[in-house]
């Protein structure tokens, strides 16, 4: 049986793949750092699949209202009250646009889980690659 | 640098954005997971919670300012015979006068960027709240005649709501009428019926008469007037032409005697009623006397006409070119709290525009270029026309090393898409270029400067842009193209650009560069 969380198989030598997706799961921690960081993991802390649960509703808001424009994963921060979404975006867009759509993420997510949500965003011209598969 | 302007508003608008989803539908934002609660995250109860027939819902309706529903609801009322209590119907009656039956402006409307329109501020700002004004038979209207007893209130309310809204002689017949009725009109009737007098009265001493009448009848009914009450009259008495002059001192006198202090609003009203177009050598005593009266006051806003005040004044600098004055006028925006009163952003945009416009008009180069450190681009950023009399000053002055600098920041303004514009920057470069001709050509030099081929180059392409060709190509060219060390390159852009311009010494040019090649 071989495993298949979160690896891309190897193709033709022609697809791109970033460095998260090149890396395989086990290197967290050695080659890959964590994608979401909040204290709930620690010894004796509570709610870590609340946070889960919220964090995949991030990734997915921010998939769909940033549509094509994420060039990488969405890296999710957390203190104490705040909550930090870093995501890195291709210059598909207008920076109007961009502007407009952070306002509009940062309050309509703050509504959602009454705290401070803070988006910070860097653009791209295109998806870095790491190596062909 | 412009472009932040637009980056802000767009993130004002996302945030505008998600409050409207949030408050339309706020049944999914009610869950709470803050804990203490966080009362500004929680959606605003926009909507109506009452639907049945009845006071309450229609109490309601009037305090989150639904017009319409609150209208219709009243009638539903009426129409199943319940008896709806005076105060709420006068309450009603308030809300639809004020709004004159349309729904009130959306909250946040985005502000359009009016930098470069300099010259149309009067009209636009006089116009009396909406194009359409009040009209006949609405609901306000209705609802008044549809009462069975009318109250000095309800008068009241339809006065001020008819004056707002720009139906003045209708406000001055209810007002006959109440007083037909022997009612008593209160104090912001007869505040609201002042401002409306220019409207029904033609001439002007006839507008001062009306307004001495109300005044009398305020006297009769012991009726103290307010700062509002004065700052009207004065704001009536600027239609009123040269007659007002005198009835405004008179009317500030009165003021002072009373004890109410004037605001920057009724010191507007009375430099517009002083400055009114011909500037007398008289009159710019009383610009003095206002400025050393209010220097080093901090005034707080009573009243909306306040934030006029500093931009109709430094008009009025600008047009009696007082130098002093403004300078005066900036050091009490200064003071204190009156940063507050410089208006809304187009209102500091005229302030900062008439003042470095007068600046650079007036003094020379070094103070000009202080003034624009200072305020650009840290509270001002200036428009095409302030970029001309900048460059206008350092043509004066001759200064034109500064161009470079100059046209760099236009470029960072943006600026650098008027055509007129560039090619006064491209009159002031032809200017330095020709300059340097004049320095290499000079006579009586210790060390005659040798023209190098770049230099040669670099000085007439610049004069070919800026369209002065019968300098460039009088001595120029034709030493340019004696050399021996010119690349065919740039001799064939030099041919080229002065084929653009239909040289009669085109084929001179052409054969001596075949002879030379």
């Amino acid at each position: 049986m071989q495993n298949y969380a979160a690896r891309t198989r190897v193709a033709k030598g022609n697809k791109p793949v970033t460095y998260e997706r090149a890396m395989n799961p086990h290197h967290i921690g050695h080659r890959k750092g964590w994608l979401s960081q909040h204290p709930c993991n620690l010894k004796g802390e509570e709610g870590a699949a609340d946070r889960a649960m919220e964090d995949t509703f991030i990734r997915r808001f921010i998939f769909g209202t940033f549509h094509g424009c994420l060039a990488n994963e969405v890296v999710i921060k957390r203190r104490g009250n705040m909550v930090t979404v870093c995501a890195m975006m291709l210059q598909k867009l207008p920076p109007q646009k961009f502007y407009f759509l952070t306002g509009y993420t940062e309050s309509l997510l703050s509504h959602f889980y009454k705290c401070p949500f803070k988006l910070e965003i860097q653009t791209l011209p295109e998806k870095t690659v790491y190596k062909y598969v | 640098m412009a472009e932040t302007k637009l980056y802000s508003r767009s993130q004002e608008a996302g945030k505008a954005a998600a409050k409207y989803f949030v408050d339309n539908n706020p049944k999914y934002f009610t869950k709470d997971f803050a804990e203490p609660h966080i009362p500004c995250l929680m959606p605003a109860s926009v909507s109506m919670s009452l639907e049945e027939v009845s006071e309450e819902a229609l109490k309601e309706r009037i305090g989150l300012r639904k017009v319409a529903a609150a209208v219709e609801m009243y009638d539903q009322l009426v129409q199943a015979g319940t008896p709806v209590s005076k105060q709420i119907t006068y309450d009603l009656l308030d809300l639809v006068s004020f709004y004159d039956d349309r729904e009130p402006a959306q909250e946040g409307a985005p502000v359009t960027d009016q930098m470069d329109t300099p010259a149309k501020e009067p009209s636009r700002r006089r116009g009396r709240g909406q194009k359409v004004g009040w009209q006949e038979n609405n609901n306000a209207d209705r609802l008044f005649r549809l009462l069975p007893e009318r109250d000095g209130r309800c008068y009241a309310a339809l006065i001020r709501g008819m004056v707002k809204h720009g139906a003045s002689s209708k406000a001055f017949d209810l007002y006959t009428d109440m007083l037909n009725n022997r009612l008593t009109a209160d104090i912001h009737v007869y505040n609201a019926l002042i401002l409306a007098t220019p409207h029904v009265r033609e001439t002007h001493s006839e507008r001062i008469d009306l307004i001495k009448e109300l005044l009398t009848t305020m006297n009769q009914q012991k009726m103290q007037p307010t700062l509002q009450t004065f700052n009207n009259v004065l704001m009536a008495l600027r239609s009123c032409g040269g007659l007002a002059k005198s009835q405004a001192l008179y009317t500030l006198r009165e003021m002072k005697a009373l004890g109410i202090a004037p605001t920057p609003a009724s010191y507007n009203h009375l430099l517009a009623i002083f400055y009114r177009g011909v500037t007398g050598s008289n009159d710019i005593d009383i610009l003095d006397q206002v400025l050393s009266e209010i220097a080093r006051t901090s005034f707080t806003c009573q009243d909306p006409e306040d934030a006029w005040f500093f931009s109709g004044t430094m008009n009025i600098c600008l047009e009696t070119k007082g130098l002093k004055q403004a300078y005066q006028l900036y050091k009490l925006t200064e003071v204190g709290e009156n940063w507050r009163l410089l208006g809304d952003p187009f209102q500091e945009n005229m302030f900062y525009y008439r003042f470095l416009s007068l600046v650079c008009m007036m003094e020379n180069m070094d103070v000009v270029l202080k003034w624009y450190r200072q305020l650009v681009p840290s509270v001002y950023y200036p428009n095409p026309q302030l970029m001309r009399y900048l460059l206008q000053a350092v043509d004066m002055d001759s200064r034109l090393e500064l161009v470079p600098s100059i046209w760099k920041d236009m470029k960072s303004l943006g600026h650098d898409d008027k055509s007129w514009l560039v090619v006064e920057v491209q009159e002031s470069f032809a200017a330095c270029a020709l300059d340097i001709k004049g320095a290499f050509a000079g006579e009586g030099r210790k060390i005659n400067l040798e023209w190098s081929t770049a230099a040669l180059y670099y000085v007439t392409t610049i004069l070919m842009r800026a369209n002065k060709t019968p300098e460039a190509c009088d001595e120029l060219l034709k030493d340019f193209l004696s050399q021996r060390s010119a690349t065919p390159a740039m001799a064939v852009e030099l041919v080229q650009m002065s084929a653009g311009f239909f040289l009669a010494t085109l084929s001179e040019l052409q054969s001596s560069w075949e002879h030379n090649e």
